[in-house]
C-alpha cells in the first residue's frame, strides 16, 4: 500500500510543477474549510429532505425519498407562497433597478456637494436590517404612523390607512421598505460601471446629434449591461430569499398576504420542526434562485 | 518523501491523544450536570429576578446547585426541543399547557402520578389547572401560574358615554360602543389583538367559550365548521365588529397582545381582552395613563351561553425522564419543583405569592385568593379580586390542545385573520380549519 502511495505520488509529483503543488498546499486548509462550512451542509441537506422528520417525533425517522417535493408541490400553502414570492420579487427587483440607474445618473454628473449626497445615499444600505424592518413598521404604523401623518396632512388621505393589516397593500408595502435599503448599493454598482464609458462616446453621439434621451439609451445603457447584470442577479438573489422584513413587520400575514417561500420554509422548519420539509423546501427555492440567475446571466452575459 | 509517513503516524497519535486528553478534561462537566449534584432548570425568560431570588433560597435551603437557564418566550419551545433531542442536560423546565400532549406522546417529560409529595398539591389546585397538566389520565407537573383571559373596560371613558355598568353580553358590548363612538370620546371603543401571536389562540377560544361554543368535542372531533357550535358565529361577530359597525380598527389584524396592552393602556379603548396577569401593569401610573380606570368584568357572554366562560390556561414545572430515571436526580428536581410550586415549611405557596404580589401573576392554588396579602393586592390593582375569582372559576382549559395542536394553529391563525379581513367568509375558514383538524389528526 505504502509503495502504491509512494508511487502515485510521484506521478503527480511530475505531472504537476513546484508551484501547482505549493497553490495545492496552500490552498487545502480553505478547501477543508468550505467542505465543512459549506459543501457538508448542502449534501446533508438534501440528504435530510430525503426524510420524513419530525423533531417533535424523534422515534421515527422514515426515509420517504422524494415525497417530501410532491408533498410539497401538491400543498396549496406552496403555491400561494410561490405567487407571493414572486411578486414581491418582481416589484423589489425592478423598482430597485430604475430607481438605481436614476440614483447612478444623477450622482454621475458633477455639481456641488455631490460627494455628500452620494455618502447619504448609502445611509440606507448600511442600516441593519432589522432596525429597517422595525423603522417602516413605525412609519407604516395605523395609529401614529408617520406615513398616514404626512398624506393626511397634504390632503391625499381624509383618514389613517392600516397599510400593513391590507392584504392587497401589505406586499407591496414590504417590497418599499426592501427598496430603500437595497437600492443605494445597487447604484453604487451601477455608478461604478458608468464611470467607465468613455467620453468619447457620448461627445459622438453629440456630433451625430443625439439628444440627452438618445444618448441614455443608445450610449449609457447599453455600456450599463455588466453592472445591470450584476444588480439583477445580486437583487434577485436577494429578494427571493428575503426573510427578516417579513419576520419583523407581519409574521407571514394579515392571513396569508405576505406567506412567502421563506416565509414557508421557517414555519415549517423553526415552527413545525419538520426539517424534511424544510430542507426540500429549501432545495426548491435555492434551484429557483439558481435557475433565475442563469436566465440573467445567459440573457446578459453574452452580450458583455 | 520516504520520512513523512512516519512523522504523519506520529502526528495522528499526537492528535488522537490530545483530542482524548481534551475529552476526559471536558467530561466532568457534563457528568456533574447530569449528575445527582445539581437541578439543571430550563425556564423562559420571565419573572428572571422572583426565579434567581428563589433558587438562592432553595440552593440555601437544600445545599444543592441550580443551574437556570432561560430563553425568549417566542424561542424557546424550540429552543427546548432541540435540547431535548440533543440530550442536553435538563431536569426541570417550564411547560406551557399547550405542548404538553407533543412533549408527553415523545417522550421528553416524566409523570409525577407516583411522586406522592408532588401529587398531594392537587387537592389545593382549580380543577381545570389540574387537567391542563393532565394527559392520556397521566399528570405531567406541578403548576406555576394559572391565568385566563379578561373582559376588561375603562371605567373614564364609560362614565364619559354615561355607562354606568359594563356589558354582560356581546350585543350589549356593540351598543355601549356605539354609545361611546356616537359621544365622540374614542373612534374604536372595542380593542382585540387580532395580529398573528401566540396568544390568538387564547383570545378566540375566550371568545368561542364565552359564546358557549367549543371548537372540537371530548373525542377530539371538530366542531368548529359547525353552525351554531360557536367559532362561526364568533368569527362572523368580529367581522361584523369591525366592518359593519366599526368598533374595532381594522388595524387589530396587524396588532400583537403587547401592542394592544400598550394601547389600552394609554386609554384609547374603553373595552379590551386581555390576559388577567395584565392588570397590574393596566393599573400600574409607571407604565400606563390609564391607570386606576381600568377594571375587571365578567366576560360578555354569547345568544347561547349560560355562564360568562372564558378560556383559562396554565404553565407548569415538568420533569424529564433521564431526571426521573435517576433516583437522585428525581428526588432533587421533586424537591425543586415543591419548592417551587408547592408550600414552604410554614404552608404557605411562598413563590406564587410573591409572583402575584410582585407582578400580578395568578395562580392554580386556590387556598392564595384568601391570603391577606394578595386580597390587598387585588384590592390595589384591580379593584377587588371578586370577579377575578368568579371568572377563573368559570374559565375552560383549550380545547384545541392535542399533540398536532403548534402546526394547526400556524394555519388557522392566517385562516381567522381571513375572516376578520372579510376575504373569506367565517363557514369557508372554519371548514378549512376542520379539514386541517381532521388530517392532522389522522396523523
Amino acid at each position: 500500500m505504502s509503495t502504491v502511495s509512494v508511487s502515485a505520488l510521484d506521478r503527480l509529483g511530475r505531472r504537476f510543477g513546484y508551484d501547482e503543488r505549493s497553490a495545492a498546499v496552500l490552498i487545502f486548509p480553505v478547501f477543508i474549510v468550505l467542505l465543512a462550512v459549506a459543501i457538508f451542509p448542502i449534501v446533508y441537506s438534501f440528504y435530510t429532505s430525503l426524510f420524513d422528520i419530525n423533531l417533535t417525533r424523534p422515534w421515527r425517522r422514515p426515509f420517504v425519498g422524494f415525497d417530501n417535493y410532491l408533498r410539497i408541490f401538491a400543498d396549496p400553502n406552496f403555491w400561494v407562497a410561490v405567487q407571493r414570492t414572486t411578486v414581491y420579487t418582481v416589484v423589489t427587483v425592478s423598482v430597485t433597478t430604475v430607481l438605481a440607474v436614476a440614483v447612478a445618473l444623477l450622482l454621475n454628473e458633477a455639481f456641488p456637494g455631490r460627494r455628500l449626497l452620494a455618502a447619504l445615499v448609502l445611509l440606507p444600505w448600511a442600516t441593519p436590517s432589522i432596525v429597517n424592518g422595525l423603522m417602516w413598521k413605525w412609519i407604516y404604523n395605523p395609529g401614529y404612523g408617520l406615513l398616514n401623518g404626512l398624506l393626511v396632512q397634504i390632503g391625499l388621505l381624509d383618514r389613517y390607512k392600516v397599510w400593513l393589516g391590507d392584504p392587497d397593500l401589505t406586499i407591496f408595502m414590504i417590497a418599499n421598505a426592501a427598496v430603500w435599503k437595497q437600492m443605494p448599493l445597487a447604484a453604487i454598482l451601477i455608478l461604478v460601471t458608468m464611470k467607465a464609458i468613455p467620453e468619447d462616446l457620448y461627445k459622438a453621439a453629440k456630433v451625430d446629434g443625439a439628444n440627452v434621451f438618445r444618448r441614455f439609451w443608445h450610449v449609457t445603457l447599453p455600456a450599463l449591461k455588466p453592472g445591470l447584470m450584476l444588480v439583477l442577479v445580486y437583487e434577485t438573489m436577494i429578494s427571493i430569499r428575503h426573510f427578516d422584513l417579513f419576520l419583523i413587520m407581519t409574521q407571514g400575514g394579515p392571513g396569508d398576504a405576505s406567506y412567502t417561500l421563506s416565509w414557508q420554509i421557517f414555519v415549517e422548519t423553526f415552527r413545525n420542526l419538520k426539517f424534511g420539509i424544510g430542507a426540500a423546501l429549501s432545495y426548491i427555492l435555492a434551484l429557483a434562485t439558481f435557475g433565475l440567475s442563469y436566465v440573467f446571466i445567459r440573457a446578459l452575459g453574452s452580450k458583455l | 518523501m520516504t520520512g513523512s509517513p512516519n512523522v504523519s503516524r506520529r502526528m495522528l497519535l499526537g492528535t488522537a491523544l490530545s483530542a482524548g486528553a481534551a475529552s476526559m478534561w471536558a467530561t466532568p462537566t457534563s457528568l456533574q450536570a447530569q449528575s445527582g449534584g445539581a437541578v439543571n432548570f430550563t425556564a423562559w425568560s420571565a419573572a428572571v429576578d422572583q426565579v434567581k431570588s428563589h433558587i438562592s433560597a432553595f440552593e440555601n435551603a437544600s445545599k444543592l446547585k441550580v443551574n437556570y437557564e432561560n430563553f425568549p418566550w417566542a424561542q424557546y419551545r424550540t429552543s427546548v426541543v432541540t435540547r431535548l433531542v440533543g440530550n442536553a442536560p435538563m431536569d426541570v423546565l417550564w411547560i406551557s399547557d399547550a405542548w404538553l400532549p407533543e412533549f408527553a406522546e415523545a417522550q421528553w417529560l416524566a409523570n409525577i402520578d407516583d411522586i406522592p409529595e408532588l401529587m398531594k398539591y392537587n387537592a389545593d389546585a382549580a380543577p381545570y389547572c389540574t387537567q391542563s397538566m393532565t394527559y392520556k389520565g397521566k399528570q405531567y407537573g406541578l403548576s406555576y401560574y394559572g391565568d385566563h383571559m379578561s373582559f376588561v373596560y375603562n371605567t373614564d371613558i364609560l362614565q364619559r358615554a354615561g355607562i354606568d355598568k359594563p356589558p354582560a353580553t356581546w350585543d350589549e358590548v356593540v351598543r355601549a360602543s356605539l354609545k361611546i363612538k356616537q359621544a365622540g370620546t374614542v373612534e374604536y371603543p372595542l380593542l382585540l389583538a387580532l395580529g398573528i401571536d401566540t396568544w390568538l389562540v387564547e383570545f378566540m377560544s375566550a371568545m368561542v367559550f364565552s359564546n358557549g361554543g367549543r371548537f372540537v368535542d371530548p373525542q377530539g372531533a371538530p366542531l368548529m365548521a359547525e353552525p351554531g357550535r360557536g367559532a362561526i358565529e364568533t368569527a362572523a361577530w368580529i367581522r361584523d365588529a369591525i366592518h359593519t359597525h366599526k368598533i374595532v380598527s381594522p388595524g387589530a389584524v396587524e396588532t400583537p397582545e403587547i401592542n394592544s396592552l400598550k394601547a389600552f393602556g394609554a386609554g384609547q379603548h374603553a373595552f379590551y381582552v386581555s390576559p388577567t396577569y395584565r392588570l397590574r401593569a393596566l393599573n400600574d401610573p409607571s407604565q400606563a395613563a390609564a391607570a386606576g380606570k381600568i377594571r375587571p368584568a365578567l366576560m360578555p357572554r354569547g345568544p347561547k351561553a349560560t355562564a360568562s366562560a372564558t378560556c383559562g390556561w396554565i404553565r407548569f414545572y415538568g420533569m424529564t425522564p433521564s431526571a426521573k430515571a435517576n433516583a437522585a436526580r428525581r428526588a432533587n428536581a421533586a424537591k425543586f419543583m415543591e419548592f417551587f410550586g408547592g408550600k414552604d415549611d410554614s404552608g404557605t405557596y411562598r413563590f406564587q405569592k410573591l409572583l402575584v404580589t410582585d407582578l400580578g401573576l395568578p395562580f392554580c392554588t386556590m387556598p392564595l385568593a384568601a391570603d391577606p396579602d394578595v386580597k390587598a393586592f387585588w384590592d390595589k390593582w384591580a379593584g377587588g379580586g371578586d370577579v377575578i375569582a368568579q371568572q377563573a372559576s368559570s374559565a375552560l382549559k383549550k380545547d384545541v390542545i392535542a399533540p398536532w395542536f403548534g402546526e394547526w394553529n400556524e394555519s388557522a391563525s392566517p385562516a381567522w385573520q381571513s375572516v376578520f379581513l372579510n376575504k373569506a367568509t367565517p363557514e369557508a375558514a372554519m371548514r378549512a380549519m376542520a379539514t386541517k383538524w381532521n388530517e392532522l389528526r389522522k396523523g
